[in-house]
């Protein structure tokens, strides 16, 4: 019996595992090899080639150095837009919760491209949009908002809201609320029981979210590709031109591995200041 | 005065919430409104006039069909597949105590953490090296279903963590084997969870642009059709086709919160609790 | 290092182990080309790729006729959207002699030479196309990349000039207009290196069919101090429609096909003939090796040289057309279209206009890389 208790982790995580392994692990291991070969599609050779990093981060720094900044600051712009919008659907929404749920996923069922297609038709300089910006002193009488790294950072918030506002929304969801009543049996004000218990506790779905939000952002390169100009192309952008139109794959390949490592540092640094357990989920019951 | 400031107040949260949903929705209605117009060239840029027409050809483009068409069966394929393994894992990860848990917790978060392209481009060398079948709705189905599993299990997981065990204890001390037990308490209460990766996963399947880009092959997707059509003028069935998958969607999600809400009259019988462990330890203690 | 850290480390030796074993097996034979070997009538199945919305849809398009008239399935795919992208997906097929079930496929020019030169496509068995030998267009028989056309047929023709809104910037025309400060963030370039940059030089007086690497390299310049002063907008694909239509750009180097589509729901757009000579290129038929039922393929070619065929496939891309023999039917059919300088350009309209310019092997890297650093900013 004790045995059998013993492996059956291992069967439920096989096919999973395996999975994971041959297609995630592998491909990456290969195209590490990938990036230290020279030369482009139809002539690469192996040779231990280094520079493809060096280069990356020599020729790319300014393009690493905005992407980071932008889904920075979308991901702190849907922090602020989510959390409201969970706390809603959490606690304030009763009959209507799934309905609002369905609201936020429902858009991801009409294309990725669409989407921000639409958002091009919107942000046009001509757009009503635009014009209450104008109107509202946020942008220049002549300025313009598309093709401008402000267009990007809309983007970038609209397509990855969702990924911020249902982790949040899961966490505040679990919270129970006769906590809450307590504080407040304990005199604290709405406000002290807000900041004092329940932002504590929704701190594990806030750190899932600004994951789940920064690190796909980083890497995207389809918002800036249609809302942004040259000056506003991110790692994303070079990485797609250096596969598809320079079919550039070792210096593509060293690229990306510069990114995913980039993204891990600061996504490192993050969880150290947030605490582990929020994202690994050590607790077992 | 100070009574509408107060009211103010008090509904702050809730007028930034609705504004987010609006906010949400407005590109929704952009695609909606250009669905019905009627312009003369290849191209829907500016409104020329309202015309139903569109709709009613809304299925007359044959290279758009078969792409949605490829995109849903992909979709529902990659979807059963990755819930499957996925729920697996998260029992796995949730309930167990072995060796390498850290290990397999870190080839779970490492996927989500991987930025799409890298994903699709190193799969994309990966398959060529394998050479045959060659890309194609295969590979595509692999590579979906690989950054599904990820989604799927954290999902799922949170659900589990947040399972009441006294629950499953009951059920045996009721006698339950521990198969029974999984099959008619733990399945039915983590339902929820794993019907919530399965749409998870689903959305983001049918949603997917860059790993397909990488790994399709000769197969054309829905999302990689509107891409290339994006380069020509992109027909206005698009925006109607786009319009039906929404309201399917809202239809579907709406049929299921009109059956749960039946399903809570019905079971009315308790009163209003979400909590379930006063039942629990009731019957516990009846046992 | 404990015993964790070390199996962590034997499993990883492991799976490179594995991959670079797998990538040894990745090599393969380069194909030789060869010629096309035409078997009996044509029958069968066959797969097309092509770029998208190139071909006049529906139950009553071109495809659906020619299945009716042949008795051959056509499977017909859209999904070329760029010629390097293309390049790139194929390349590792085709050098070991495999064309991912393609029988045919539709490339501009100068990819069409590329895979010529690395032996990537058949030559053709020219009796089995007797149409295009008899309708091709005289401008597009003998173009310098494929001089007998043992190789390519037009699919079709095109021009990269300036597409202007005539209501807000009335007096573009030229090349050198767009760098104007008066149109400072209203003018959209082409990503495409082949079209953006040899328009370029001819504002500065090269000729682009004897351009030197130095010559791209200067042009390129050019373009990026444009980049930085703010004067272009953005570098687009096919969006330029787009910010013309709704004003965001007033002027722009576009393709004169998509003109007459904007033209169509917008009469303030036009395309104009730039001063120093438009980019006059084509899209090519190509049969690469390793094509299934190439038998097929050539009478699929045959077809659409059929000129009240192709007037149908005209009608609806706009584009200039390589089959002699449309503009008749259009006379009587289209009469606005069969004036059109853009789907019929007549040797005046077209007089300083020059054959899409090539980069040899040597020039192509560092120019492409040179270019690209100036779209990613």
């Amino acid at each position: 019996m004790a045995e059998r208790r013993r492996i059956v982790p291992y069967f439920l995580l096989g096919p999973g595992t395996i999975w994971l392994l041959l297609f995630f692990v592998v491909p990456l291991f290969y195209m590490g090899y990938l990036s230290l070969e020279s030369g482009i599609v139809g002539s690469l050779s192996f040779s231990w080639n280094w520079g493809n990093y060096s280069d990356a981060l020599s020729l790319y720094d300014t393009q690493f150095a905005r992407s980071f900044l932008y889904s920075g600051v979308a991901t702190l712009i849907c922090l602020l837009v989510a959390y409201p919008l969970a706390y809603t659907i959490a606690f304030r929404a009763g009959r209507w919760r799934n309905a609002l749920l369905f609201a936020v996923v429902a858009p991801f069922f009409t294309t990725y491209l669409i989407r921000t297609l639409a958002w091009e038709t919107i942000l046009s300089d001509q757009s009503p949009v635009v014009g209450a910006l104008r109107f509202l002193g946020l942008v220049p009488e002549n300025g313009h908002v598309l093709a401008t790294g402000g267009a990007v950072i809309a983007g970038l918030v609209y397509n990855f809201l969702p990924f911020m506002i249902l982790p949040i929304y899961a966490s505040l969801e679990q919270i129970d609320e006769r906590l809450i009543e307590a504080a407040k049996d304990l005199y604290a004000s709405s406000r002290a029981a807000f900041v004092r218990v329940t932002l504590p506790l929704s701190a594990p779905g806030i750190v899932a979210g600004t994951l789940l939000t920064f690190i796909p952002a980083t890497g995207d390169y389809v918002n800036a590709q249609f809302l942004g100009s040259a000056g506003n192309q991110m790692i994303g952008n070079v990485i797609q031109s250096l596969y598809k139109s320079q079919l550039d794959y070792p210096a593509a390949a060293a690229l990306s591995f510069v990114l995913m490592a980039l993204i891990m540092v600061v996504v490192l640094i993050y969880i150290r200041f947030a605490g582990s357990e929020a994202l690994m989920g050590e607790e077992t019951l | 005065m100070k009574g509408t400031v107060r009211w103010l107040r008090e509904h702050a949260v809730n007028i930034v919430a609705g504004l987010v949903v609006v906010y949400m929705l407005i590109p929704i209605a952009v695609i909606l409104v250009f669905s019905f117009n009627d312009p003369a060239g290849k191209y829907n840029f500016t409104w020329v006039g309202f015309t139903l027409s569109h709709w009613g050809n809304a299925f007359g483009i044959p290279e758009l069909n078969s792409a949605l068409l490829t995109s849903l069966k992909l979709a529902l394929l990659a979807t059963l597949i990755s819930t499957a393994i996925g729920t697996l894992m998260a029992i796995a990860l949730v309930r167990h105590q072995f060796h390498g848990r850290r290990a397999a917790n870190l080839l779970i978060v490492v996927p989500m953490a991987t930025p799409e392209i890298v994903m699709g481009a190193s799969l994309l060398s990966f398959f060529i090296i394998l050479g045959a079948p060659g890309l194609g709705f295969q590979t595509l189905l692999i590579a979906h279903v690989m950054f599904c599993i990820s989604f799927v299990v954290v999902v799922v997981r949170s659900r589990l963590i947040g399972f009441d065990r006294n629950l499953e204890e009951a059920a045996q001390d009721l006698g339950a084997s521990a198969l029974d037990t999984f099959r008619l308490v733990t399945l039915p209460l983590i339902a929820p969870g794993i019907f919530g990766g399965a749409l998870l996963a689903f959305a983001l399947s049918i949603d997917d642009f860059v790993i397909s880009n990488f790994n399709s092959g000769t197969t054309v997707t829905f999302p990689l059709y509107i891409y290339g059509a994006a380069q020509r003028g992109i027909p206005v069935e698009v925006n109607v086709v786009a319009m039906i998958l929404f309201g399917v969607t809202v239809l579907a999600m709406g049929a299921t919160v009109w059956q749960q809400r039946r399903a809570e009259k019905a079971a009315s019988v308790r009163p209003e609790q979400e909590a379930a462990p006063p039942v629990a330890i009731g019957a516990a203690e009846a046992a | 290092m404990g015993r964790r850290a070390l199996s962590a480390l034997a499993a990883a030796v492991a799976i490179l182990a594995l991959a670079v074993g797998l990538a040894a097996c990745g090599s393969g034979g380069g194909g030789e080309g060869g010629t096309v070997k035409l078997e009996g009538e044509p029958s069968g199945n066959v797969t097309i790729s092509n770029w998208p919305l190139y071909i006049d849809p529906g139950k009553n398009g071109t495809v659906k006729e020619f299945e009716k008239a042949s008795g051959i399935g056509v499977k017909y795919i859209e999904d070329v959207n760029d010629n390097a992208e293309f390049f790139g997906k194929m390349q590792p097929l085709l050098e070991q002699g495999e064309s991912g079930g393609r029988s045919l496929f539709v490339v501009t020019d100068w990819m069409a030479k590329k895979m010529d030169d690395l032996g990537y496509l058949q030559s053709l068995d020219k009796s089995a196309i007797p149409n295009v030998e008899q309708n091709l267009v005289p401008s597009l028989q003998h173009p310098g990349f494929d001089p007998n056309r043992d190789f390519s047929v037009p699919w079709q023709s095109g021009m990269g000039g300036l597409i202007v809104r005539t209501d807000l910037a009335p007096e573009v025309h030229s090349i050198c207009d767009l760098f104007d400060p008066k149109y400072k963030g209203k003018v959209d370039f082409l990503s495409e290196l082949r079209e953006t940059v040899p328009l370029v030089m001819t504002c500065e007086g090269t000729n682009p069919e004897e351009a030197s690497e130095e010559d791209w390299m200067k042009a390129i310049e050019k373009v990026k101090g444009a980049v930085g002063s703010g004067q272009i907008r953005r570098f687009t694909g096919n969006d330029y429609a787009r910010d013309l239509t709704s004003g965001d750009a007033v002027a722009a180097i576009g393709w004169s096909g998509d003109a007459v589509q904007l033209q169509a729901d917008n009469p303030n757009i036009e395309f104009r003939m730039p001063e120093q000579g438009c980019s006059l290129w084509s899209d090519n038929m190509v049969i690469p090796v390793g094509a299934p039922n190439p038998t097929a393929a050539e009478a699929w070619m045959n077809y659409v040289y059929v000129p009240q065929h192709q007037a149908k496939i005209a009608e609806y891309v706009n584009y200039v057309t390589p089959v002699e023999g449309v503009k008749r039917i259009f006379e009587k059919s289209e009469p606005e279209l069969a004036e059109s300088d853009l789907i019929f350009p007549s040797a005046e309209f077209t007089k300083n206009c020059f054959t899409q310019a090539q980069l040899n092997e040597q020039e192509e890297q560092p120019v492409t890389r040179a270019w690209n650093a100036v779209l990613n900013g």
